[in-house]
């Protein structure tokens, strides 16, 4: 199982730092969501990745072997990016560059998709809807069959009913073939269901990496009277704390070994993923 | 196997609730195979690592068993220990919440059985 192991990597543009120091660790056969804020550095990540930029310092590999300037092991990754808004060739031509570009490229794939998404593929992309751009990059993602494909922002401007098609291919691509994805989306909460595991960004560092399942199991929203809040989350991490009279809420993030005690004066719930990256990279106000 | 999943609980515990509540409503019978984890994953599009993580509840349970190249099967008697073990966690999920919220709002022990005399 192949793996790519990013090692102290940081990117700075100019003198402006974009990455501080990224230590990760791509499995094989997972479905990872990429989440942070704009400008929190998700495309730069993955376009340092797929070695379409140069890293200021650190290493990516592939395995053992670095991948800047290495054909053979870019040969195992796809990064879909954000097609350009003033592009002015069609789909067509679009999806033949990018046929060329990757060797595992399936065509009969890439036309079934086409008509999936009813895709006009005669217009001048920057013609198309932000939505119809959308399908293009979720095209070219899927049909690349890179073992390690990343997508930036593929449901961005996607109606719901395309954004539910989207995720079942993905799911039916990744059932069938066990490759990578690495999805960076702001609409978390529908997606969480489809990432095993989520990276999350903020202010240039990744804050966490985690399986989502076992990061939403310890995560609670903890609500009520304010002693009696403060009584029960004494000791854990809490985030995104509020009062209004005497009424307090937190959402707190359980370490191991950590539990929280019911009492029949506090709510505690349940937080959404959405919910939590609120919590954990908003500011507070 | 056709509810909508929430976000108010963990989806592996709603992927094995569904399918136990399916074998409880003759939907799935014993002996039969139940969806696959891809076939569970493509229809609700979720990742199929966390399908398999609500039937593995199963397969401990002692409801689904595992025939080799074949799929998951309902074990016989599956029916009558789901019901069991409901019976059992009936208190826990229910009366429990019951007696606490009429704590809460100052409800008498007469009161609280009165009610659900009234209701059985």
């Amino acid at each position: 199982m192949k793996k790519i192991i990013c090692k102290n990597v940081s990117k700075c543009y100019k003198k402006k730092m974009v990455l501080d120091n990224i230590n990760l660790e791509i499995e094989s056969d997972k479905i990872y969501g990429l989440i942070g804020r704009n400008g929190a550095g998700k495309t730069t990540l993955l376009s340092l990745i797929a070695a379409h930029n140069p890293v200021t310092s650190g290493d990516i590999r592939l395995d053992d072997e670095i991948i800047w300037e290495n054909p053979k092991a870019l040969e195992y990754i796809c990064f879909a990016r954000q097609v350009a808004p003033n592009n002015p060739t069609s789909a067509k031509n679009y999806l033949k560059i990018a046929s060329m570009h990757y060797p595992n490229w399936d065509k009969e794939y890439a036309d079934e998709l086409v008509k999936i998404f009813e895709l006009d593929v005669k217009t001048p992309l920057f013609k198309l809807s932000k939505g119809m751009q959308s399908m293009v990059t979720i095209i070219v993602a899927l049909a690349s069959k890179s073992q390690f494909t990343f997508i930036d922002e593929p449901v961005a401007g996607l109606d719901v009913i395309a954004r539910d098609l989207f995720y079942k291919l993905l799911i039916e691509e990744y059932t069938e073939s066990h490759r990578t994805f690495i999805i960076s989306t702001h609409i978390i909460d529908e997606a969480s269901d489809v990432f095993e595991e989520v990276i999350m960004i903020n202010d240039h560092k990744i804050i966490l990496k985690e399986n989502t399942e076992e990061l939403l199991s310890r995560a609670y929203y903890i609500s009520g009277k304010e002693e009696k809040v403060d009584e029960i989350t004494k000791g854990l991490d809490c985030y995104h704390t509020d009062t209004i009279g005497r009424s307090k809420s937190t959402t707190v993030l359980l370490k191991d070994g950590q539990m929280i005690e019911e009492d029949s004066d506090v709510t505690v719930k349940s937080v959404s993923l959405q919910n939590l990256f609120v919590a954990l990279c908003g500011k507070d106000v | 196997m056709s509810q909508v999943l929430s976000q108010e609980k963990s989806i592996y515990l709603q992927i094995s609730e569904m399918i136990e509540n399916d074998i409880l409503r003759d939907i799935i019978l014993e002996e039969e195979r139940i969806p696959s984890t891809n076939e569970m994953a493509k229809l609700y599009s979720i990742n199929p690592a966390t399908a398999a993580k609500g039937i593995n509840i199963l397969v401990d349970r002692g409801i689904v068993y595992k025939k080799r190249g074949i799929g998951m099967f309902v074990m016989s008697g599956a029916k009558e220990s789901i019901k069991e073990r409901r019976k059992l966690e009936f208190y826990d999920k229910y009366i429990s919440s019951v007696i606490k919220e009429a704590k809460s709002l100052g409800i008498s022990k007469e009161e609280i059985v009165s009610m659900i005399m009234k209701e059985v």
